[in-house]
């Protein structure tokens, strides 16, 4: 009896032996697809912005005994501006680190929102890029993509892509602001004026810029509402030009689109909605290289980021970046 | 017998438990230590402007007898949103609470900040003079 269950046991202790021994799927071994396949990756980083690029790296790739490759195409929900293009270069990056491109097809043609290049290299693997011009339509929209490759087999794969929110905000970068000669900035038209044209534009004049090197303070580069005297020593304002501003002096808010530096700092349409600077000042002097001002005009239509790119005291002049925002 | 010296034991064993672990730290209505220290007064004063940049043009001159604060400030400074902070002697705490931006446009009439001691004893109220550096 006794020596029965010992049995039972060790044939139960078997059996559950026997069923987990021999389980050795360590789950790292892929066994690869006998097809035609594909992946996307996005390249670009922070808001995507009316008139710059969104880029991709589409791959595809087929087992040499099925085929090769033929064509590669894109389509956006809306249509790319001009400058849209699929790259007919299949990358590598070589011991240097540059990125060296092999072409593999015939230059990339768009008709409507499709992007297409076809193959006329024997070619099982490429890489492309597409950079997708956000054109003026996508505006506080969204777009996404439709990657597909086709295979001389027959076979196609697609890939898709987004959602991706097209911001509301404007952008320009580099206008060169100086003392007296180009010192009036108006964020209606995110342009420079100089006193002849500002007189002219005098109910869309919302700062003026100015340096003054004042003995016992620090003033130097300054940006100053128009309604502000005070802070407009030895200005003569052309006539009309008289409205006020809320600006709030930053420091260190680099954003990458604007300072192109290292870092990684973006201001984005919620940065816009829910900034509040009631109870700013209208002026802010003393304003150094890589700092920055927020900005609402009198007619709270509009919120600004300006971003001081670079000074110079010796011309007394200045390069400024802005990012725009309409409010509704 | 035996039955009761048990239980006073037991009842003995359990007050003990009961009261063992109870330790006195009086803490106030900010639930913060109040420590035998007497010490009170300011030992640093620090400006920020909006843009979290330091608004003031030479060290601020603490006066510990006349318990004022004199800070000049650059020229231009908006002086509605600022943001002081006070270094205090060990213990002491500040009333009232500095929580984010204080307006300082009332030149006239300068803000008053008051220095408790660690235990909560002496107060000492400090006047914050802030004067505009001129062109």
């Amino acid at each position: 009896m006794k020596h029965s269950y010992l049995f039972g046991l060790i044939m139960m202790l078997s059996v559950t032996f026997v069923m987990t021994a021999c389980d050795d799927d360590d789950g790292l071994t892929v066994t690869p697809k006998n097809e035609l396949q594909n992946d996307v990756i996005k390249r670009t980083l922070g808001p995507n912005m009316v008139g710059l690029n969104i880029e991709f790296a589409y791959a595809m790739a087929i087992p040499k005994s099925l085929g090769k490759l033929v064509s590669a195409q894109v389509e956006a929900s809306i249509g790319g501006a001009e400058g849209t293009y699929l790259d007919n270069k299949s990358y590598y990056t070589n011991g240097s680190g540059q990125d060296v491109g092999i072409e593999v097809g015939s230059a990339s043609v768009t008709s409507g929102a499709k992007t297409t290049v076809t193959f006329t290299k024997d070619t099982i693997a490429a890489t492309l890029r597409y950079f997708y011009r956000i054109p003026n339509a996508a505006r506080g929209q969204e777009v996404t993509f439709k990657f597909s490759a086709n295979a001389s087999n027959g076979q196609t794969v697609t890939y898709s892509m987004g959602p991706y929110k097209i911001a509301q905000m404007d952008m320009v970068l580099d206008l060169d602001v100086k003392d007296s000669t180009a010192a009036y900035i108006s964020i209606a038209d995110m342009a420079v004026y100089g006193s002849a044209d500002a007189a002219a534009k005098a109910d869309k004049i919302d700062l003026v810029y100015l340096y003054r090197s004042i003995p016992n303070i620090t003033f130097n580069h300054a940006l100053v509402a128009p309604s502000n005297k005070e802070y407009l020593p030895g200005v003569k304002l052309p006539a009309g030009v008289n409205r006020s501003a809320k600006i709030n002096k930053v420091w260190a808010l680099r954003d990458q689109q604007l300072a192109r530096l290292q870092f990684g700092v973006f201001i984005d349409d919620p940065d816009f909605q829910q900034l509040s600077i009631t109870d700013a000042p209208d002026f802010a002097i003393n304003m150094r290289a890589e700092a920055g001002a927020w900005v609402e005009t009198a007619d709270g239509k509009y919120r600004a980021y300006i971003y001081m790119n670079s000074i110079n005291n010796t011309t007394k002049s200045a390069k400024i970046s802005i990012k725009r925002y309409t409010l509704k | 017998m035996l039955k009761n010296i048990r239980l006073i034991g037991a009842v003995f064993l359990t007050a003990i438990a009961m009261i063992a672990c109870k330790e006195d730290f009086p803490v106030d209505e900010d639930g913060l230590l109040i420590t035998s220290r007497t010490q009170c007064y300011v030992s640093n004063f620090e400006l920020l402007g909006s843009d979290f940049q330091t608004v003031r043009t030479k060290n601020a001159v603490v006066d510990t007898v006349a318990l004022t604060v004199d800070v000049e400030v650059f020229y231009g400074t908006d002086l509605k949103s600022l943001r002081p902070q006070f270094s205090l002697v060990t213990d002491a705490k500040l009333e009232p609470k500095i929580t984010g931006k204080v307006d300082f446009s009332d030149l006239e009439n300068p803000k008053k900040y008051t220095v408790i001691s660690g235990n909560r004893q002496v107060k000492k109220t400090y006047t914050v003079k802030i004067t505009v550096q001129k062109p």
